[in-house]
């Protein structure tokens, strides 16, 4: 994280001068006195280094993150869009990250994503200002994750989460991710513990993919609430968001809906242990499905492995709203399983191993985009009953 | 082969001596014009981004030791509880969810003695054998 603003143009002059020294000095290793001389250099390196830390160097900040895997399933199901064929694509994404201090307590940060999904075209996901105060509170406005969930801020960057992918069960029924708008934020730091509330609203226009088309999907007048205690060692979430969706397909799914999300979540990380749950309500006036959904996953580290099992459950509650048409494709359940394994091969790369059994699909297609297109191209009789699915994944941060 | 007679009692002490010396023992420092103390607890919640701030109200200014140093081991053992894995992934979130930046990594332990000395508002950590005048111990943690 430091080497960038180690390697800078102003200091080159100062650096090389200190490492020709150096060198001139290691060069006679005889000399009595050479490793307090070696050690006086060393400071003097150091404290260079402390003052461009200091200085205007730490202006810009570059971060990235990148992922790439290896998804293959047992059928053409459709869980997370694996299929049969071996799939190298979906889960591929690059990230980079900079952040732009432009004084002491304002700040503002981009982040750009490019994902194999999406033909690598690199897409704005992050832009936003952000000004701290000395109260705790925080404002930002921009482009910024929508916070619906636990792992919304890391939802792309793989290697600041414990799976092999986010539970579908519970992330996958909100198919947009970043909106317009601004939020504010106040912290309370107690002894030993801290409270956070943030309020947000704003406004959301993004593509999504729909029963293999791709549909706009427009969420109006956002507003939500998100409230977080944590001790550092319990975490407890609350959060609720309010907006008007308009969603596009044949037929339209939903033209100026009111839509509500709610969603409890709860984690325990004491550096061995590891448990995490969410619980989240999605409800779409409507076509669009409302669905109930929750998972658990519970880990235990063992030096710089993390094996862990997640068990999943999504339901539609409005099925009643699309029996007899087409769109009865869209009623899901679905109950999902997992094992698997994380392994921080190295300073930051972490490598994931998972196996995931999906099952409990009732009556309905399980959500499954293979057995959605089955059944909407009259072949309801091709329908899986439950797929596995395997994936190995790479994770890396920098 | 000639046998010089030590005694006992000198052997012991020179024995204590000894081990006193060559036993490397974590300190935490600090910056002259900082606290006099602090505590683990304290320590911890700095190192693991709870807080930004010493125990007189300064701003802090964090550093640790690199990777694989057997003072970063120990340090990890004793204030943090945490595995080095975990911390890298732990300050990736912090970091890209912009909440904040890990412990300046310093090259060895008279850098750490160096930039901790001339760093207002600075806490670091070093073996108890290396310390010296240009640093302040605020606290030897029990193992």
């Amino acid at each position: 994280m430091y080497s960038v603003y180690r390697s800078t143009a102003r200091f080159t002059p100062r650096f090389a001068f200190s490492a020709l020294a150096l060198t001139a000095t290691l060069s006679f290793p005889t000399m009595a006195d050479d490793s307090q001389r070696i050690d006086q250099l060393e400071q003097r390196l150091d404290s260079m280094q402390k003052q461009m830390t200091e200085s205007s160097l730490e202006k810009v900040r570059l971060n990235g993150f990148f992922s790439t895997g290896y998804t293959r399933a047992n059928n053409d199901a459709g869980y997370d869009e694996a299929t049969e064929q071996s799939d190298l694509e979906t889960l591929s994404l690059f990230g980079l990250q900079s952040t732009f201090s432009l004084s002491r307590n304002t700040d503002a940060v981009l982040q750009l994503v490019s994902r194999g999904s999406e033909d690598w075209d690199t897409e704005l996901e992050w832009g936003y200002l952000r000004h701290q105060f000395s109260n705790g509170s925080e404002l930002r406005a921009g482009k910024m994750r929508l916070p619906l969930f636990m792992e919304s801020e890391t939802l792309e960057i793989g290697y600041g989460q414990p799976w092999a992918r986010p539970p579908e069960a519970v992330y996958d029924p909100v198919p947009v991710r970043s909106y317009l708008g601004a939020d504010a934020t106040y912290t309370i730091n107690l002894s030993g513990s801290s409270i956070q509330t943030r309020a947000f609203a704003g406004h959301l226009d993004d593509d999504a993919a729909s029963l293999g088309q791709t549909v706009n999907v427009e969420l109006r007048n956002i507003t939500g609430l998100t409230a977080n205690w944590t001790n550092y060692l319990w975490t407890f979430r609350g959060v609720y968001a309010h907006a008007e969706a308009t969603i596009g397909g044949t037929p339209p799914l939903g033209d100026e809906e009111k839509t509500e999300f709610m969603g409890l979540g709860l984690s325990y990380d004491d550096g061995s242990w590891l448990l995490m749950s969410e619980l989240t309500r999605v409800e779409v006036d409507g076509f669009y499905q409302d669905t109930d959904s929750a998972y658990i996953t519970l880990g235990y580290r063992v030096k710089e492995v993390t094996p862990y099992v997640t068990a999943s459950w999504v339901e539609s509650q409005d099925n009643y709203e699309r029996d007899g048409t087409p769109l009865e494709v869209l009623d899901v359940r679905r109950q999902a399983y997992s094992l698997g394994f994380r392994w921080d091969m190295t300073t930051s790369v972490a490598m994931k191993v998972d196996w995931t059994h999906a099952r409990g699909f009732g009556k309905t297609t399980g959500g499954l985009i293979g057995n959605q297109l089955d059944a909407l191209a009259g072949n309801p009789g091709g329908r899986f009953d439950s797929t596995d699915v395997y994936t190995v994944r790479l994770d890396a941060a920098f | 082969m000639a046998i010089r007679r030590v005694s006992v009692p000198a052997l012991l002490i020179a024995l204590c001596l000894l081990s006193s010396v060559s036993r490397a023992e974590l300190v935490i420092i600090g910056h002259h014009g900082g606290p006099d103390s602090i505590t683990v607890q304290q320590v911890k919640d700095i190192y693991l981004n709870r807080s930004s701030r010493m125990p007189d109200g300064q701003r802090v200014v964090a550093f640790q030791l690199p990777a694989g140093n057997s003072m970063r081991d120990e340090f990890n053992d004793l204030i943090t509880e945490r595995n080095d894995a975990w911390l890298k992934s732990f300050w990736s979130r912090q970091v890209l969810t912009g909440k904040g930046h890990p412990p300046r990594e310093v090259s060895s332990a008279n850098s750490m003695k160096s930039v901790v000395s001339s760093t207002l508002g600075s806490i670091g950590y070093l073996d108890s054998t290396l310390v010296d005048d240009s640093v302040k111990v605020l606290l030897t943690p029990e193992p």
